[in-house]
């Protein structure tokens, strides 16, 4: 009897390995630490590759590492090539490595990565002609965020950054960056310094986030802006409770819950959907690092969804205008952020390097 | 002074929160190995009852109008009962099958987040389930006026703390007040001595294992209810949290209650160092703070173990030919 079951169960499972290699799928997302609707990252990714393969009719799949090292990300890619892949999508800084081997490796397969850009861990960039790397402006995408929050009549902002990785941080210093800038034109005095200012060192929902944000909310800080992904639904919970805002990010946010105000999107799917579509006209921008900013429409606040009063399409309209048109260079590191401050006269600015950008 | 108390009134709504999670889910671990059969299984079945709850909270707040706390009520029900229901499946393994309970456990636990967020995906395209909603009670009317305990007990509260703490009351009546409380901790100690004096060790094992389910499925409910707007397809490591305040708080329900106060205290401290007085000033990093419960648990370890009060049998699997 158990002989029989083992059989059974032995065969049922060769069975379903071969019934999996049968497939071949075209476009292969390998997923990053999280999973592909984790309202942030990989949803924003998945969400333009899903898109323009359905609008196009062409076979897609993701896949997900087994765990986050290299090793983890090159088996998955692997498996992506052998069932298939034409062309890989790896969203993530984490990929930089792997990719710079999988680029050598599968000479025929396309990579896009975006957030980095591969490199043999000299952080020396090698782009080979089968890679296209991508990067967004957070920055511009958090000035928005924080410019608008102060137009909105908040003077009291907090930041809440996941791991300080470098997109992270550029969200953080964009919003700074903007809050000031808001607040200078507005002549008012902001509260807001290094101790509303903090990474959480985690992406994932605790209740420790929770009572954090609260006791930011307590003592009445009106904003808080959660670059944190999974964090975000603790702050939420806080905001709702201190019956104050929060500011989601990534992709918008605004329909999880009321006392998101906006959110610091990044146009993920609208990238990916562009680089698909100049795969398929065979004219893939191999080798090249690009940097989708204002300019290109790579990063923007969801206005219909976002709950402002004072803060205006037009007001949106205008500061979106000066950004794209590069009129105001949003800074997007500590350095960046100590000129910017002298060029537009903004006063001290109340941050360290390693407030912004924590030492090891 | 005035500081520090509207600074304690501030902390301790979140410390009795945690508190009443850890307290119940440990609870719960309680009840499987006083009878007998180890249950390291709490976080998945957490999950699981999350899931469920989460997901009829939801359901029901589309479909029926009905006071939020009720519906709380009803998330929280189905949460225990699925809790209940998924913990059967390691009490089939444990006990008739006389399996390693460690290795059932660990199916359980591995099988929980991938089944929701599997499900939740199918079901509604998205992992994450949205209850939108925080069931914060802010005030409870007259209560909330007494001084200190008012603050800190009635207001920003959550039916769940309640709830945990009649549970509690009638866990610790069962366990020492009752017959079958005296069956259950037998199970545990001697179930061959509790079989020749005609207590059936499997109903009585079954029983345990099904009260913790249930327990650690309210659990999940609670995790998702008071911390978050959302089920995300994990409780943060509670249900393992929980495991370690049972073991420091040796298997005794009151020690159990005040470890996970500990716990708790340290778990909300490490986060608002720079808001309390006193604390502030000694200018720990938050890592300090965050470590203290675990060291406090190795030190009472350390200390407890040569009377270490684990039940006797526990995870021994009972075969009634082997005395």
């Amino acid at each position: 009897m158990k002989k029989v079951l083992f059989f059974t169960i032995m065969l049922l499972a060769v069975f379903v390995v071969a019934a999996c290699g049968a497939r071949e799928y075209e476009i292969a997302m390998v997923t990053d630490v999280g999973d592909i609707d984790d309202e942030s990252f990989n949803q924003g990714t998945w969400e333009g590759i899903e898109a323009y393969a359905l609008a196009n009719g062409i076979s897609h799949r993701y896949y997900q590492p087994q765990g986050e090292s290299k090793e983890d990300y090159l088996d998955a890619i692997d498996l992506a090539v052998t069932r298939g892949a034409k062309i890989v999508v790896t969203p993530g800084f984490m990929f930089e490595e792997a990719i710079h081997e999988a680029q050598a490796l599968y000479p025929d397969v396309m990579f896009i990565l975006l957030d980095g850009v591969p490199h043999a861990g000299d952080w020396v960039p090698d782009i080979a002609d089968n890679t296209v790397s991508i990067f967004y402006a957070e920055h511009e995408s958090g000035f928005l965020a924080g410019y608008a929050a102060v137009k909105e009549g908040m003077t009291s902002l907090g930041f809440f950054g996941g791991v300080p990785v470098p997109p992270v941080v550029r969200f953080g210093v964009g919003f700074i960056a903007g809050a000031y800038y808001a607040a200078d034109e507005m002549g008012v005095t902001l509260d807001f310094g290094p101790n509303n200012y903090e990474y959480r060192y985690s992406f994932a929902p605790d209740d420790t986030h929770r009572v954090r944000a609260a006791a930011w909310y307590d003592r009445d800080v009106q904003v808080i802006f959660s670059a944190a992904g999974g964090v975000g639904s603790n702050v939420m919970a806080a905001a709702q409770t201190a019956d104050a805002w929060m500011i989601g990010v990534d992709v918008d946010q605004g329909g999880l819950n009321d006392h998101v105000l906006t959110s610091a999107m990044k146009a993920l799917d609208v990238s990916v959907q562009q680089m698909l579509d100049l795969y398929y006209d065979g004219a893939f921008p191999g080798g090249e690092s690009r940097t989708l900013t204002a300019t290109e429409d790579g990063v923007a606040l969801p206005m219909e969804s976002s709950r402002f009063t004072n803060f205006t399409q037009a007001d949106y309209d205008t500061i979106f205008g000066l950004l794209s048109d590069g009129t105001i260079e949003v800074p997007a590191n500590h350095e960046e952020l100590v000129a910017f401050f002298a060029e537009y006269e903004l006063g001290d600015l109340p941050f360290a390097a390693t407030d912004v950008l924590p030492a090891d | 002074m005035i500081e520090l108390m509207n600074q304690l009134n501030f902390a301790f709504p979140y410390i009795i929160r945690a508190m009443a999670l850890l307290s119940i889910v440990a609870l719960g671990g309680l009840f499987s190995e006083r009878s007998g059969v180890v249950n390291i299984a709490l976080e998945g079945i957490m999950i699981m009852g999350a899931f469920a709850g989460a997901w009829t909270m939801i359901i029901v707040m589309n479909n029926m109008n009905i006071p939020l706390q009720w519906n709380a009520f009803i998330g929280l029900s189905v949460g225990a009962i699925t809790g209940m229901v998924f913990s059967l499946f390691h009490a089939f393994a444990a006990i008739h099958m006389k399996s390693n309970q460690i290795i059932s456990a660990t199916a359980l636990n591995f099988f929980a987040p991938a089944f929701a967020i599997f499900t939740a995906r199918s079901v509604t395209g998205d992992r994450a389930l949205n209850v939108r909603l925080d069931y914060a009670i802010s005030e409870v009317p007259i209560l909330s006026n007494i001084p200190i305990l008012g603050p800190w007990l009635f207001t920003n509260a959550y039916l769940s703390t309640y709830l945990a703490v009649i549970i509690f009351i009638v866990a610790y009546i069962v366990l020492y007040k009752t017959p079958f409380g005296l069956r259950l901790r037998s199970c545990g100690e001697n179930p061959h001595a509790a079989d020749s004096l005609g207590v059936n060790i499997y109903k009585i094992r079954y029983a345990g294992v099904m009260i913790s389910g249930a327990l650690a499925g309210l659990g999940g409910v609670m995790f998702v209810l008071s911390f978050s707007t959302r089920f995300d397809g994990a409780v943060a490591g509670f249900g393992f949290l929980a495991l370690a305040v049972l073991i420091s708080g040796q298997w005794k329900p009151i020690r159990l209650i005040l470890i996970a106060f500990l716990f708790a205290l340290f778990r909300v401290i490490s986060e608002i160092p720079d808001e309390l007085v006193g604390i502030r000033n000694l200018n720990l990093p938050q890592e300090i703070w965050r470590m203290l419960p675990f060291i406090a648990t190795l030190v009472i370890l350390a200390i407890t173990s040569k009377g270490s009060a684990a039940p006797r049998a526990v995870g021994e699997p009972f075969d009634a030919g082997k005395r």
